[in-house]
């Protein structure tokens, strides 16, 4: 989502540029002041952003990239260590621990919650009484989904002898609490995260409604049942949405931090027996809990190229399974 | 923007000035609210603690607002770990709370960085009194001849027990009892009542810390660990065969059931915790809860000190005489005792420990206990922790509660302990 609210405000800069240069015809004297006028208060309506943009998040990034080379305590000047920040974090069982967790959860949860958003919006695609309301009812975990009170509330839910724990006894296991227990707790989260598959659902419907009509009738002509017609017009049809889909929520999941502080306990850091530590967790009780400044920044910037990676090779690989129909793309 | 209307000069202005107005406020709001105007000062005042903590700590800023009328008091207050999180960063950008509740863990470690006020200053100037205080504990919050925070509230480590459970089983814990009597009681319990004799203290640092001291080492020394990778295999084993035995309780069932304590929710009959913690149970749970000594290993050493919550000043604060005069009425003050009852341990001062007599049954067990082991001798002193010890304390508890819920071996939790713990010292 930033990246499309970055990018917004350059192109109105580029525009307005382009408005001032030097055209092919004479520009009457008057036409051009008032051009200035216009670009001068557009500048100035624009200056607030670029100042937060260079002082808020431009300016504190390249600091962050310094400091990763830096042993920082907050306090001490910063003082260079090369790569040792780096060295640390692969010997370091917590850290290998943070990027195990992170996988599962990036790996299990964005798929499902992708199937499950998909699997929605062909159910909500169908003409039936009162599509609206499912629509409004479906969306609405998105809504509140991201805040602290779920995450709290899901901490209940999970907690022993509560909701999920009853219903599980009524199906013979005895298995607890998903929330004290070490292997299942991640699950707990990577299930708070898929109950939150409003924000793709809706991008699938409007793909889905994009797919021409004629397609599935000239499919049912010549006897494709549901399946190859779902396999052979509708996800091709809607690839370009699944890896738009694909790629936001992937980036996404890497980032996950509130839910995981959240249901880890706050001040256990993401536990019990580290179950939840996230890759942000990690970053965060290294840097604002140990005040080792340089390590946390070093982590910040190896996620944001790991990051940077996967969306490249998602972008590479749509070649192979993103069908854009001709002059789309 | 563009085609239609054109933005005429004044109502360019008009925006840019309303802009910079709000830049303006903002830098304002931002700025570190204390300061002083019209003769009256205003000091930050920050603590870790819950609601009621507040409200009490509120009464006593109302009675020291009304004698010094043109000090006021901004307070804030978080849970312990968010404290400690947020102070930092608040340190770290040089805008520090002017006073706040300090803990003898984190001496070391904000002098080294130059955050914390010297009060010696303060006492010979006449804002600050050291006399009154109680078993030696003036010298509590003193760093290589600093004087770095004032002890409020005093409070040792102890052996909460349900009474009913111990006397079922015919165990009488006396000052001098040992590690085997304790064992021994455990497994009694144990068999006899299907609880686990104890919560579980391998992850308490200041229950090995005992322990330790009882051996004539430490946890810390001035600037290291006290012992061995050797000396916590040895503690850790214990901890988790005791786990295994089930005289300890079940880490999964401790952790399912916080914030509520293991002792309070009868999964056991015991847990070490400092004294004025006590109080928590008789709200929690349903038992007779009493306060043990804690167990010897020769038969009279407990290896126990007088700890204490403090209040530090900020080295860079711009008022540090009524900081000093804040700081002296919250420790001198019959009236704040009053208040306070042992919420922060027992009064630091006689003044105060002699004006809050308490009425219930669980705050006079405390004060009984602080009696009797002052008497009986076996306080001993305690060296001001080294930078980096809160690190510490915190990878202590994870990662024994790691080993005891069997994720990880005693070894490799021992090798991870002993390196996390050099990174957070820096040794």
């Amino acid at each position: 989502m930033t990246h499309i609210q970055d990018a917004a405000p350059e192109r109105l800069v580029k525009s307005s540029g382009a408005q001032d240069g030097p055209g092919p015809l004479a520009v009457p004297a008057a036409l051009k002041r008032r051009g200035r006028r216009e670009n001068l208060a557009g500048l100035l309506f624009l200056s607030p952003w670029v100042v937060g943009l260079l002082l808020l998040t431009a300016g504190p990034m390249l600091a962050s990239l310094y400091l990763a080379f830096t042993d920082y305590n907050l306090f001490d000047t910063p003082k260079w260590i090369g790569l040792q920040n780096f060295t640390d974090m692969f010997g370091d069982p917590r850290w290998q621990k943070s990027v195990r967790v992170t996988l599962q959860y990036v790996v299990i949860g964005t798929p499902l919650k992708l199937l499950l958003a998909l699997g929605v919006a062909l159910l909500l695609n169908q003409n039936r009484r009162g599509q609206a309301f499912y629509r409004a009812a479906f969306y609405a975990p998105s809504l509140i989904g991201a805040s602290v009170s779920i995450a709290i509330v899901w901490r209940s839910l999970f907690s022993d002898d509560a909701v999920v724990d009853r219903a599980q006894q009524l199906f013979g296991m005895e298995a607890g609490g998903w929330i004290s227990n070490p292997d299942m707790k991640i699950y707990s989260l990577v299930l708070l995260t898929v109950w939150q598959f409003g924000a793709p659902m809706v991008i699938f419907l409007a793909g889905l409604k994009q797919v021409p009509n004629e397609l599935y009738e000239a499919a049912e002509v010549d006897g494709a049942g549901t399946w190859r017609r779902f396999w052979n017009i509708t996800l091709p049809m809607i690839s370009p949405v699944l890896f738009f889909n694909l790629l936001l929520e992937t980036i996404h999941s890497f980032q996950v931090f509130g839910s995981a502080y959240i249901l880890g306990g706050q001040g256990s850091s993401c536990g019990p027996a580290d179950s939840v530590l996230v890759y942000t967790c990690y970053l965060y009780d290294q840097g604002f809990a140990n005040g080792r400044m340089g390590f946390a920044s070093a982590m910040a910037w190896l996620l944001l190229i790991t990051v940077g990676l996967v969306t490249a090779v998602l972008f590479w690989s749509q070649k192979r399974w993103v069908h854009y129909e001709e002059g789309a793309r | 923007m563009g085609t239609t209307g054109s933005v005429d000069r004044r109502s360019l202005l008009k925006a840019a000035g309303a802009s910079l107005a709000t830049l303006g406020l903002t830098a304002a709001g931002c700025g570190s609210g204390s300061g002083s105007g019209g003769g009256t000062v205003t000091i930050r005042y920050a603590w870790w603690g819950a609601d009621d903590r507040a409200k009490k700590i509120n009464q006593t800023i109302a009675l020291f607002e009304k004698k010094y009328p043109k000090i006021k008091v901004k307070t804030d207050f978080q849970p312990y770990a968010d404290f400690w999180t947020k102070f930092q960063t608040q340190a770290s950008g040089g805008n520090p709370p002017d006073v706040f509740q300090n803990a003898i863990g984190f001496l070391r470690k904000y002098n080294d960085k130059h955050v914390l006020l010297d009060l010696n200053a303060q006492v010979k100037a006449g804002n600050l009194s050291m006399d009154g205080f109680r078993a030696g504990l003036d010298a509590f919050g003193e760093v290589d001849g600093k004087l770095l925070g004032i002890p409020v509230g005093s409070n040792s480590m102890s052996l909460v027990i349900d009474k009913d459970a111990y006397r079922r089983a015919g165990i009488t814990p006396k000052l001098g009892w040992t590690w085997d009597d304790y064992y021994a009681g455990l497994k009694k319990i144990h068999d006899g009542q299907h609880i686990a004799g104890d919560t579980g203290p391998m992850g308490i640092m200041y229950v090995y810390d005992l322990v330790l001291r009882q051996a004539g080492k430490a946890f810390f020394t001035e600037k290291d660990l006290g012992f061995t990778e050797a000396d916590l295999t040895e503690w850790w084993n214990k901890g988790f065969e005791g786990v295994k035995s089930g005289i300890y309780a079940d880490p999964k069932k401790v952790e399912q059931i916080k914030p509520k304590a293991g002792l309070s929710d009868g999964l056991s009959a015991g847990e070490f915790t400092w004294d004025n913690f006590s109080v928590r149970y008789t709200a929690e749970g349903k038992g007779n809860y009493g306060l043990a000594p804690i167990p010897s290993t020769d038969g009279k050493t407990t290896g126990q000190y007088l700890g204490s919550l403090m209040l530090s000043g900020s080295a860079r604060t711009k008022h540090p005489k009524e900081v000093a005069q804040f700081i002296n009425f919250m420790v001198h003050e019959p009236a704040v005792a009053k208040i306070m009852g042992y919420d922060r341990g027992v009064p630091s001062t006689t003044a105060q420990f002699d004006a809050f007599k308490p009425s219930d049954t669980v705050a006079q067990g405390i004060s009984a206990y602080e009696t009797q082991i002052a008497t009986a001798g076996v306080l001993q002193t305690i060296t001001p922790h080294p930078a980096g010890a809160d690190t510490c304390e915190a990878a202590f508890l994870r990662i024994a509660n790691d080993v005891s819920l069997g994720t990880s071996s005693v070894d490799k939790g021992v090798k991870q302990f002993f390196s996390e713990a050099k990174t957070a010292l820096g040794t």
